[in-house]
């Protein structure tokens, strides 16, 4: 791309205004910024609670009073890249923390998994109890690591999604998410009720 | 359509949940002060799930209850913000009080209630600032509240609407077809009748005649004839029931198809925009198949296995009590095996299904993603995926075909395990004296009557409730009104072309405004170009005047009158509209030319097309204006399309023209025709045109920038520069981003 301190424009073609100089190096700078990967660590950062139950980031100059926190791979690994942006609609990067075990220190480590698992709902089935099935739906009735549950699937398709071999995903009509992490650990009738599942 | 429903509850969000009385009396509610939302919430502050939280508000405060105490309540006038703030598979409330400097968190909340929240935020915010009036929720439940159950995208819940309310659906359906009705259910009868006389004529022959051996040569003869004759009867009888059980369900659910398509006509685009693209066509296309294959499978089918049971017991019962009952305990346990059976096999089936949708689904992906799989190098990878896949198949497929093919025979066996008793009981009374082999052989043939249809018999509930599911929707859409409909005394107007826009407000959800307190005045002939940032509502400004929806609040005036007075289909098409989307229907250029006017003259269509730079490419295809296009037709480019598009509209002279990114992502060339095209076509028409390239709307008298939800900047292109706010941002911005392309392009130049 060809470098060019400012812009000038000829002028609207049946006008024929002439334009003020077009402030280009900002937009670039802009740009530029969007397109870097800054990393967080705790040498330029300070993570702190608010008392509204989030978290706040200071880092140099920059000061944001909310941050939200995202994981890069929730699936496969929690711990590393972990984005942190900007508290509204747009979340806008501030910045990513390249290993949360190793990059920042043990108070902001908790204070940001407190955050990761406020943004990120997804229970663990620890034990079914029944699945019945009926005309195109399966009611699921489970106890996960967030207490008893009801829900509710479609059975045609999607709902219900193989992280790996032995892990399942499974989305309910509402959207909610559950997780069983490893179908082998599951007794056998647990198994037989999940059969048209696997 | 399906009368007689008025008055039922449509279960839309629910909103207004009943709190238990104890957590009632705890809010200590002043005098008149009314519960306006309540909301539960089912995350605790540790994650866990939880059940007795609610989210209440009223006129004055913003209660959170937690079990039997009180969370949080403040008066809503202290609270700056109420906003649901969506999470990954959760949501959260938040709050930030005027007093202080930070939001706060205060409730969590599965998706189950998220919109639900997010519903009640909105109303709460909107109390706060004086306004009444109440959130609608058009969003609907996915599970029925009473009884937990799937909601087949319908209002109202199958299994809880009472069954008197079904039936009473079905015959508003079937109503018409008294007659045809009253002819199934004699041919019900028939068949039933001719069944079960049958074996009484057998158990006379086999008694009289060949027992005693009184009989001759003669009589067997005469018997075989008349056994003969029954059989051609029934099969008779049975080919003209079958016949016409199809051709009832046919004729039916083409009425009820004929219906619903008029229906959806008719409705609001609002409704459409709703429903998930290709639900609409599935109600229209599956659900009409599954009355119609109810009808021709079931219902009659249903009657007589009924009659015929029920008349099989009472011969029965008149020939041999005890025997009667032994064949008869035997039903529930076969019964239930069959169930058993039935579900098992489902259950593999589906398992066999979702494998080959799998491959089905990977084959397309490969298909259709063709040039990634060859640019990449990856058929190898992609072969032995797809290899995994089919094999995984076999295997399932192998193992339901066996399965199958053994159980079923044994299924067989057990499902006429009754007669075996049957026999065994009756050979002893026949051995003892007690039955005459006559009787023995009429009692077995009862018997199989009896047994007979089960195995279809268990189908039964499913088929029925899949009917019930079908009926459902298909009620759902035939009970909806169309929220824009013709007034009693409609005005037929000839439109002039003032358009006037008087305080109107407008948002497709009631809680999220796109358009407030519009106000504009057009003049007829005057070209008025739209610009705005996407979203910002541009589009809906023209929706409001193509009257598509409803406006909320204000008043928009058609030459002086109130657009809601004029007759719609007479304004309708009175209108032109080229929009971004150049939908051409499926047929000749000719026939998508004269869409809006079905009997243009050849001469008006060629002069349409001429104004509109479509003649000439027109005449250069070699079907001209017979060429085929829509799907699977000729292929045209994108401005050619846009061509036709506007000789479309032209065609009409409408007075009113609405140009909706017309001329968006055509290269110059065509864009330059396109122009030359619009510019004939707007001279002395009202005109409104939305582009994202301003280049566009150069012709227009006055632009209108929209930002904000309310109209920013008004006036000429001069105006609004010599302004430098919004629009001046946007123009420089586009000529920057066209030189910064045109001295690149320079550049390539001069390095080649």
């Amino acid at each position: 791309m060809p470098k060019k301190k400012k812009g000038s424009v000829a002028g609207a073609p049946e006008s024929g205004n002439n334009f003020e100089e077009f402030d280009l190096e900002k937009m670039e700078k802009e740009t530029e910024e969007m397109l870097r990967l800054r990393f967080i660590t705790k040498d330029n950062s300070v993570f702190e609670r608010t008392e509204g139950g989030f978290v706040s980031l200071k880092m140099g100059e920059e000061f944001y009073p909310r941050i939200q926190v995202y994981h890069a791979f929730p699936f496969t690994d929690r711990d590393s890249y972990i984005s942190i942006r900007e508290a509204d609609e747009k979340a806008k990067e501030i910045g990513v923390i390249k290993n949360l075990k190793k990059d920042i220190s043990k108070e902001s480590r908790e204070m940001l998994e407190e955050q990761l698992r406020l943004r990120y709902f997804t229970p663990t089935i620890e034990k079914i109890i029944n699945i019945k099935n009926e005309y195109g739906f399966a009611y699921f009735d489970v106890l996960t690591n967030h207490g008893a549950c009801r829900f509710t699937i479609h059975m045609g398709g999607g709902s219900v999604v193989n992280l790996s071999d032995t892990r399942l995903m499974i989305t309910d009509l509402d959207g909610n998410r559950f997780e069983i992490p490893d179908v082998t650990r599951l007794t056998s009738p647990e198994l037989k009720k999940l059969d048209l599942f696997l | 359509m399906c009368a007689g429903m008025k008055g039922d509850v449509v279960i839309l969000m629910e909103l207004l949940f009943q709190l238990p009385k104890q957590t009632k009396e705890m809010l200590k509610l002043g005098l008149g002060e009314e519960i306006k939302y309540c909301v539960p919430y089912d995350i605790a502050e540790d994650g866990s799930f939880q059940e007795n939280g609610y989210i209440v508000v009223t006129p004055k405060r913003l209660i959170i209850t937690d079990g039997d105490r009180i969370h949080y309540d403040r008066n809503l006038k202290l609270l700056e913000k109420i906003k649901c703030e969506p999470l990954v598979n959760n949501g959260i409330l938040i709050i930030k009080e005027y007093a202080q400097n930070y939001e706060k968190r205060i409730v969590r909340f599965t998706m189950h209630h998220l919109t639900r929240v997010s519903f009640a935020s909105k109303g709460a915010e909107r109390l706060r600032d004086g306004n009444v009036r109440p959130v609608e929720s058009i969003e609907r439940e996915k599970t029925c509240l009473k009884c937990g159950r799937a909601l087949p995208g319908t209002s109202k819940c199958p299994k809880c609407d009472s069954k008197l309310v079904t039936i009473s659906k079905f015959w508003s359906l079937v109503k018409d077809y008294k007659m045809g009705l009253v002819l199934m259910a004699l041919f019900s009868v028939g068949t039933s009748v001719f069944h079960l006389y049958i074996p009484e004529f057998q158990q006379n022959f086999i008694d009289k005649t060949l027992k005693d051996k009184t009989g001759s040569t003669q009589d067997v003869l005469v018997f075989v004839g008349i056994m003969l004759l029954f059989t051609i009867l029934l099969i008779i009888v049975e080919v003209a029931k079958n016949w016409w059980f199809v051709s009832l369900g046919a004729r039916l659910s083409m009425d009820i198809r004929r219906k619903m398509y008029h229906k959806i006509q008719e409705l609001t685009l609002s409704f459409i925009m709703d429903k998930r693209p290709g639900e609409l066509m599935n109600r229209v296309a599956h659900d009409t198949r599954m009355i119609q294959r109810f009808m021709q499978e079931c219902f009659g089918h249903m009657f007589s296995c009924i009659i015929a049971m029920v008349g099989a017991t009472a011969i029965m019962l008149t020939l041999d009590v005890k025997m009667t009952l032994v064949s008869v305990v035997f039903l529930p346990i076969v019964f239930i095996l069959s169930t058993a059976f039935r579900k098992n096999i489902h259950k593999r089936f589906h398992l066999q299904w979702v494998k080959s949708d799998k491959i089905n689904s990977s084959l397309q992906d490969v298909i259709s993603g063709m040039r990634v799989v060859k640019s990449f190098g990856k058929e190898q990878s992609e072969s032995d995926k797809f290899n995994q896949l089919t094999e995984e198949f076999a295997v399932v497929q192998k193992r339901n075909e066996i399965f199958w093919a053994t159980l079923y025979p044994m299924l067989t066996f057990v499902m006429s395990m009754g007669i075996y008793f049957v026999l065994y009981f009756g050979g002893i009374n026949v051995l003892d004296g007690r039955m005459t082999v006559g009787t023995l052989v009429q009692f077995s043939s009862y018997a199989w009557i009896l047994y007979g249809p089960l195995g279809w018999m268990t189908h039964l509930p499913r088929m029925i409730t899949q009917m019930v599911t079908s009926l459902e929707r298909i009620c759902d859409v035939m009970d909806e009104e169309p929220l824009i409909a013709n007034k009693e005394n409609a005005i037929k107007h000839e439109i002039q072309g003032d358009v006037e826009f008087k305080n109107v407000s407008f948002g497709y959800k009631s809680y999220e405004p796109v358009l407030e307190k519009i106000d504009l005045k057009v003049k007829k002939g005057e070209m008025i170009g739209l610009v705005g940032a996407s979203g910002t509502g541009k589009s809906t400004l023209i929706n409001l005047i193509m009257h598509l929806y409803e406006i909320d609040d204000g008043e928009l005036l058609i030459d002086g009158h109130n657009i809601n007075d004029l007759d719609i289909e007479s304004y309708h098409s009175q209108l032109g509209v080229v929009l971004q989307e150049t939908f051409l229907f499926s047929g000749t250029i000719y026939n998508n030319i004269r869409f809006a006017k079905p009997n243009a003259t050849q001469e008006e269509v060629i002069r349409a097309a001429k104004m509109a730079n479509a003649h000439d490419f027109i005449c250069k295809t070699p079907d001209g204006y017979n060429t085929y296009v829509g799907e699977h037709g000729h292929n045209l480019s994108g401005g050619e399309r846009q061509r036709i598009a506007i000789a479309r509209s032209i065609l009409n002279n409408p007075k009113l023209l609405i140009l909706d990114e017309a001329t968006s992502s055509l290269d110059t060339e065509s864009e330059y025709l396109i122009q030359k095209a619009l510019e004939r076509l707007t001279t002395g028409r009202t005109t409104f045109a939305i582009a994202h390239r301003l280049s566009t709307l150069r012709g227009a008298d006055r632009l209108v920038v929209i930002d904000g939800h309310q109209i920013a900047e008004i006036g000429t292109h001069n105006e609004l520069m010599e302004r430098q706010g919004i629009y001046y941002n946007l123009v420089t911005a586009q000529l920057e981003m066209q030189s910064l392309k045109h001295e690149e392009e320079e550049e390539a130049i001069t390095v080649a």
